[in-house]
């Protein structure tokens, strides 16, 4: 809670920063802020509060995946360029500002108690993106992007909303635990039919906003229209809050129809695995590539939601961490090398231009390297235990239930490592002509320290573990 | 304070399931209008058309409520739809200011 | 008098007034019929006992959003005629995908519940501002407060948006 409440001060205080005349001030300063939200996050450890009349309840699973979220939001404040270079047509302090409140409906994603919080979230944080989408002003893409993410997601939530109004009309309250004892405890007349159909809505708007199949069309142009920086932020962050949000709300409240949600979920998670992965290896631009990659991941993380077992909570939160170190590393280093040889104005986002790479900068190549090989999921990486953790969730529940899912999700996991190696063999194995990159001293440590956190967690994955 | 009697007289009368009729059908044309129009504002109204439809539904399940949620619930609806129409119609105009139109067909700079 | 007359008489308008929205080709009169379709839902309000919330349904809705839209659409000149390129098989779909829809609700809709309407403890002043005002203070402070994160974004993302910088021509 008092990370919420913090957060919308700083978002404010970071507005009125906007104001100095220096730019260099805001940076350390949102870091600062994220440091101290991240701090005051984590004073409630052991601790279980419920606030405002059954509004936000907070735990040490609402404080994990917030922790996630608060750092992913960090890395990524992080690695953004001072906008020092472009006074008239950059406006850091909004961005700045827009991406912690945009957090603050994140965490009202993880620790909602009431549907109308996870609505009000779901809302700030999606028109926070909409406008980050649209911020770079001169680029066509850029707005293109900006306004086909807002009509498809404003589609999403109109649908999400009319499910909403369905299950209220069913069970007559908007209260997590209020519609869980209606579906659960079976009511005398038996269950509404506008439940089934509210719920359906509701999943379709969720699995929309995470980029599931087949609600996954509007992803790619929109992850690639975006600055990348702030593609690097929504691939991240919405996914860690939506699943949050997801398992939240079908588990406490819709695990009395566990047999409706499940299947439809299944079906969902074997699309998006499919989809997915096999258009992610006809990209010929890295950054759809890790669009794709993006939707792939959904669906494994949607294996984990569809087990339902006790431990699919610390395989999510397992998978999300590792997924978003991983995913900010690969888009720090596409940044750096997009920009060094634009075309036609625009950042070069081929596989081509990663050739040589590991010759130039040998700390950008390995970086590189590590991030693409642990969201493949080979060993001794923390995607490899993600994976690891998600799957045994799918095993714990049955192999007459999810064997299929399983079966596809490790034959995808195959053809992953195809287009993830791709862009090793460039950087390592290929010849490029280009110069050096300059690195500055805070994204130098940003990479190592994300690569550490990669191999760190691939070696002791137990360290974590245990708080989840 | 007045009190409305001949109101309470109609109202009580008509079934909640003819409201929820009525906002089920002016979903589905609110959902037509997202699929068929091409111009971005007419697609906004669609979603606009979408969000009263969920809107009316929340407050005809109100009516049994007294603790009145589903018309609170209303309330924060229309208080995210402004806010949502006022970054939509900043968009918009960004994306004429650069394609001169607001057709979903030609502003589409990716696939060229 | 059947007062359910009232309620066909209200539906007919609100749908025929929605349907409006789609068939007309010009965006200014879709707009005016998208206002009408408001109106339409206002009523509709008031014949659920939801007075304050009818009022602020015409304010807001027909009120602010629509005068910005119809503001948007005289701004940028849009008055020609836009010809649909979408095919016949497209507008096919989009019918037939709206009608499984509600074919889906209404069969969900036939075994609803409807206890009967007490009238002798029935509170016909339950919409009024007072106790809205009372159950907004009470049980949905959180939201409330927090809704205004989601106006500083909307305030500050169209500002940054929609601002002329320095060197783009004004339309």
């Amino acid at each position: 809670m008092l990370s919420i409440i913090s957060l919308s001060l700083f978002g404010i205080l970071n507005l009125f920063l906007g104001f100095l005349k220096s730019r260099r001030v805001l940076l350390p300063a949102t870091l600062l802020f994220i440091a101290l939200a991240f701090a005051a996050n984590l004073l409630d450890w052991n601790h279980q509060y419920v606030y405002f009349r059954d509004m936000l309840r907070t735990n040490n699973l609402f404080i994990n995946f917030s922790s996630i979220i608060l750092l992913t939001t960090f890395l990524t404040v992080a690695i953004s360029r001072s906008f020092g270079t472009d006074e008239e047509h950059t406006h850091p302090a909004e961005y700045y500002a827009i991406m912690l409140f945009s957090v603050v409906g994140a965490l009202m994603m993880v620790g909602f108690e009431n549907l109308i919080m996870l609505f009000i979230g779901l809302e700030i944080l999606s028109v926070s993106l909409y406008v980050l989408t649209g911020s770079d002003k001169r680029s066509l893409r850029s707005n293109e992007a900006a306004l086909k993410y807002f009509l498809m997601g404003s589609f999403a939530t109109g649908i999400f909303l009319f499910g909403i109004a369905l299950v209220y009309g069913a069970t007559g309250s908007f209260n997590l635990s209020a519609i869980g004892s209606y579906v659960s405890g079976g009511p005398t007349t038996g269950i509404s039919p506008l439940l089934y159909v509210g719920l359906l809505f509701i999943l379709a708007g969720m699995l929309f906003k995470v980029s599931a199949a087949p609600f996954h069309f509007w992803t790619p142009d929109v992850y690639d229209g975006a600055p990348t920086l702030f593609t690097a932020f929504m691939s991240t962050v919405v996914k860690t809050a939506g699943f949050a949000a997801l398992y939240r709300l079908l588990t406490v409240s819709f695990t009395g129809v566990y047999g409706l949600w499940w299947q439809v979920l299944t079906g969902v998670t074997v699309l998006t695995l499919l989809v997915g992965n096999i258009t992610a290896v006809y990209q010929s631009s890295v950054k759809r590539m890790l669009a794709y990659s993006s939707v792939s991941h959904a669906g494994y993380l949607l294996i984990a939601v569809a087990a339902k077992t006790p431990q699919s909570p610390s395989a999510i939160l397992f998978y999300s961490l590792a997924y978003s170190i991983a995913t900010i590393t690969g888009f720090a280093v596409l940044i750096l090398v997009a920009e060094q040889k634009p075309i036609e104005g625009r950042p070069d986002e081929r596989y081509e231009a990663f050739n040589g790479l590991a010759k130039r900068n040998p700390l950008l190549a390995f970086s590189l390297a590590v991030s693409m090989v642990s969201l493949a999921g080979i060993p001794l990486t923390a995607g490899f235990w993600g994976k690891f953790f998600v799957f045994s969730t799918a095993v714990d529940r049955g192999m007459t239930n999810m064997g299929m899912v399983l079966v596809v999700a490790v034959l995808m996991s195959v053809v992953g490592v195809y287009y993830y190696f791709r862009v090793i063999i460039a950087s390592y194995l290929k010849t490029g002509d280009s110069e050096p990159i300059g690195i500055r001293p805070l994204y130098r440590f940003i990479l190592v320290l994300t690569t550490a956190l990669t191999i760190g967690l691939g070696l002791f994955p137990d360290v974590v573990r245990q708080l989840f | 304070m007045p009190v409305f009697y001949p109101l309470l007289a109609v109202n009580s009368a008509i079934p909640l399931s003819y409201f929820v009729l009525a906002s089920a059908a002016l979903f589905s044309i609110g959902l037509g209008v997202v699929v068929v129009k091409r111009n971005a504002i007419v697609v906004l109204m669609g979603v606009e058309l979408m969000l009263n439809a969920a809107n009316l539904n929340l407050v005809a399940f109100s009516r049994y409520d007294p603790d009145l949620k589903g018309q609170m619930f209303g309330l924060f609806v229309i208080v995210v739809a402004a806010a949502e129409a006022v970054v939509a119609l900043a968009i918009v105009l960004l994306v004429y200011r650069r394609f001169q139109t607001v057709d979903l067909d030609e502003v589409n700079e990716m696939k060229r | 008098m059947n007062v359910n007359y009232i309620w066909y008489f209200l539906t007919f308008l609100t749908l025929v007034s929605a349907i409006m929205v789609v068939v007309v080709r010009n965006p200014i009169h879709s707009v005016l019929y998208l206002i009408l379709t408001f109106f339409c839902i206002s009523a509709h309000y008031v014949l659920l006992n939801a007075q304050f919330l009818a009022a602020v349904n015409v304010i807001v809705y027909a009120g602010a959003i629509m005068v910005l839209f119809l503001f948007v659409i005289m701004f940028l000149n849009l008055r020609e005629y836009t010809a649909e390129s979408k095919t016949n098989l497209v507008k096919l779909g989009a019918a037939v995908l709206g009608g499984v829809l509600l074919v889906i609700i209404v069969a969900a809709l036939r075994s609803m519940q409807i206890e009967p309407l007490n009238k002798a403890t029935y509170n016909s002043q339950v919409g009024m501002v007072e106790s809205l005002g009372k159950v907004l203070f009470r049980d949905y402070l959180l939201p409330f407060e927090l809704i205004t994160v989601l106006f500083f974004v909307a305030m500050v993302g169209a500002v940054m948006l929609g601002k002329r910088e320095t060197g783009e021509r004004n339309f």
